[in-house]
């Protein structure tokens, strides 16, 4: 089982979304992280088979999605960022009716839309039409439909959002507990969502992707960027102005702990850190630019 | 079978659709009560006191005092109801019937008058088409009312048709095949099929707002994304929800059209359904009708037409990424025959009103009129019926835009 995106590309009139990204899915959970507009979406549209891409091509087992047609969709899940429902329709009327269009026989369907309305935690709500569910309810049944058929290629843009931090952690469990025997795609700008449970992490930027491996591996790029340093309290504005700040952390004696990215160390007092994948989404998405990046020292 | 029966559930359960057919529905009824508020009658009783009765009392009593004139229309009773007629005005010494004094005409001339329609149209100056007054048509000449009535379809299609001698010739052919004597019904009127006309009109603009979002309304909220992910998510569902909103269409016509004439037939009465259709439109109408066939032959061509709007409707939802944008122009096609027939010459407006599948509903250009008319569309030497035209185009844009609205809807990538 594989999903081979095969040096695809996809332009607009006047934009570039998606630029000669290659990349091999293997099963388990695969996170797509980016800025917003990186062209993680673009990118996804084009694996679900929503949009053609302008060069390049997604392979399923070696064999090109689109020549693949219903069979590939027959075992494709997706749950894009933003979708839109019947307002008439309640949480039990949608599901059955993507379970129909998904090709589940009604006995098939009942059953397994019984078993993921109790996953996603919505029993209580299946007959409550969806126009009067909260965001992350929504979410949640986004993520239900996407599970109807049982995929092996589930692709998912943006599922957390919206959903409060027990829900989250619901869902990367749940995550985890599907990515044995398919390819579970996650785009996300939120590491955290990703950064314990996808087996392996590509990062787009600017519709370029920018790195892909293991979370070992890609924080290897960030390995001699990540520093700490404990500063007076009143001095964080100056070096909130001038570095790239990961987190700051104050301590009893009035000190905060600076972690900030740098080639190097911005004073004598800082100290290598160990990194993370959150570091390195820092570094490659500074949140504005600009900032020191050199490590000149500049401050006595 | 699975698709079909969530999709018709999916449409069942939208607002908008049970608003629309309640609504077409409370129209249809609305309409078909309207023509019996026009109906007026005014008479002296038996005291000389004028009495004037509206609505329901009119049809009434105008049916009772023409229950004589009620049956088959020979010649030997058009010429007498003639004669009638000529004798009343040379008793009173006026040569037109408004000239008469109060009460004659309602006494002596209503209870004919259903006799003498087509008797001015039948004997129409040849060449200018101008009708005679009925003091001046000699009797006699009505021995031969039928010879009459063909002169006179000859002289009128070599007018409207000067270069056509094929258009004139299958016309006569095809008014020499209509039965004749007609026959009259006491009641019978146009007014009521110009309103089951409107009904169908109002039917079409509904069912153009319901279809118009059936794919854009998908791609502009967003929902489409996930479904064309699924199994069935192209060609057959694109081919089901085609279905399911020609299903309602189609049965949103048919209610609103039996809930018409059901209403307008028991409120002028069943029996006027049996009056020749020459005896409500042209004298010289070129099918053997009566009028009860004319409202199932327009219900069951409105069909057609309404469907194959829909069907054109649905091909426009499945180009436009917007539902605004498809609605307009849906509703532009809803309305262009009758702009087309309004602003373009003849020829080129019964081309397009044929081509059109909007056109046979259409407050001027609908297939009611075309069916009592005489335009024909002609090609070389071939000569075709606006009506047959019509059908036969609805018959083909239903198929071929369903195809084509389920390719454009399957290559909708964006």
């Amino acid at each position: 089982m594989e999903l081979w995106i095969d040096h695809v590309s996809k332009g607009f009139k006047d934009k570039r979304a998606v630029i000669d990204v290659s990349l091999q899915l293997t099963p388990g959970v695969w996170g797509l992280l980016g800025a917003n507009g990186a062209g993680k979406t673009t990118l996804m549209r084009i694996i679900a088979g929503n949009m053609e891409p302008s060069s390049g091509v997604v392979r399923y087992d070696g064999i090109p999605i689109q020549e693949l047609g219903r069979d590939y969709r027959a075992l494709f899940g997706y749950l894009p960022q933003e979708f839109g429902f019947y307002p008439g329709f309640t949480v039990q009327d949608y599901l059955e009716y993507v379970a129909a269009l998904k090709g589940l026989p009604p006995r098939v369907s009942h059953e397994r839309i019984a078993a993921l309305l109790e996953v996603v935690s919505l029993e209580e709500v299946r007959g409550k039409r969806i126009a009067k569910l909260s965001g992350g309810m929504r979410r949640r049944v986004g993520i239900a439909q996407a599970l109807l058929n049982d995929p092996e290629v589930l692709v998912l843009d943006e599922p957390t959002s919206g959903l409060d931090p027990g829900e989250r952690v619901r869902f990367r469990n749940l995550m985890a507990d599907l990515a044995q025997d398919r390819i579970v795609l996650i785009s996300t700008h939120i590491v955290s969502d990703v950064e314990y449970i996808a087996a392996k992490i590509a990062v787009m930027k600017a519709g370029r992707l920018m790195a892909a491996g293991t979370t070992e591996e890609l924080v290897k790029l960030v390995e001699g960027k990540v520093w700490s340093c404990a500063i007076p309290a009143e001095m964080v504005p100056a070096y909130e102005r001038r570095l790239s700040i990961v987190s700051l952390r104050s301590q009893e004696d009035g000190t905060v702990v600076v972690r900030y990215l740098a080639e190097r160390p911005c004073d004598n007092a800082s100290v290598s850190t160990q990194p993370r994948l959150e570091d390195l989404y820092l570094w490659l998405f500074p949140q504005s630019e600009g900032k020191e990046r050199g490590g000149a020292p500049w401050v006595s | 079978m699975g698709v079909l029966k969530v999709e018709l559930k999916r449409v069942g359960k939208a607002r908008m659709t049970w608003v629309l057919l309640v609504l077409a529905l409370l129209l249809s009824a609305v309409l078909a009560y309207l023509p019996v508020t026009f109906c007026s009658s005014t008479y002296l009783d038996e005291n000389g006191k004028e009495v004037t009765v509206t609505g329901r009392a009119s049809i009434a009593y105008e049916k009772a005092r023409q229950a004589d004139a009620a049956g088959l229309v020979t010649p030997e009773r058009v010429r007498a109801a003639v004669e009638r007629y000529q004798a009343c005005l040379r008793q009173y010494g006026v040569t037109e019937s408004y000239d008469l004094p109060e009460g004659v005409y309602e006494r002596e001339i209503l209870p004919i008058a259903p006799l003498l329609h087509g008797v001015k149209e039948a004997f129409a100056d040849p060449n200018t088409g101008m009708a005679p007054s009925l003091w001046t048509i000699q009797p006699e000449r009505l021995d031969q009312f039928e010879t009459v009535c063909e002169d006179r379809l000859a002289s009128l299609m070599r007018t409207e048709q000067p270069d056509h001698p094929a258009a004139q010739q299958k016309a006569q052919a095809m008014y020499q095949e209509v039965e004749k004597p007609f026959t009259a019904c006491p009641g019978a009127s146009a007014t009521v099929m110009d309103y089951q006309n409107i009904v169908g009109f109002l039917v079409l603009l509904f069912c153009t707002v319901l279809a118009a979002p059936a794919f854009s309304g998908e791609y502009q909220s967003g929902a489409d994304d996930i479904l064309r992910c699924a199994k069935h998510g192209r060609a057959r569902l694109g081919a089901v929800r085609i279905i399911a909103a020609l299903c309602v269409s189609g049965l949103a016509f048919l209610l609103c059209s039996v809930v018409y004439l059901l209403l307008s037939n028991a409120l002028f009465g069943w029996d006027t359904t049996g009056a020749s259709i020459q005896m409500v439109y042209s004298i010289l109408s070129l099918v053997e009708m009566d009028l009860g066939q004319l409202q199932v032959v327009f219900i069951l061509a409105g069909l057609l037409s309404v469907l194959a709007s829909v069907s054109v409707t649905l091909y426009i939802s499945a180009r436009c990424r917007s539902t605004v944008t498809a609605l307009g122009c849906a509703l532009v096609l809803c309305i262009a025959p009758v702009m087309l027939y309004m602003t373009l010459p003849g020829t080129a407006a019964d081309w397009l009103c044929t081509l059109l599948p909007a056109s046979g509903v259409g407050i001027q250009t609908s297939i009611l009129y075309a069916l009592v008319d005489f335009r024909f569309l002609s090609v070389g030497g071939l000569a075709l019926w606006v009506p047959y035209g019509m059908l036969i185009t609805w018959g083909i844009e239903i198929p071929l835009f369903f195809a084509l609205t389920i390719r454009r809807y399957c290559k909708m990538v964006h």
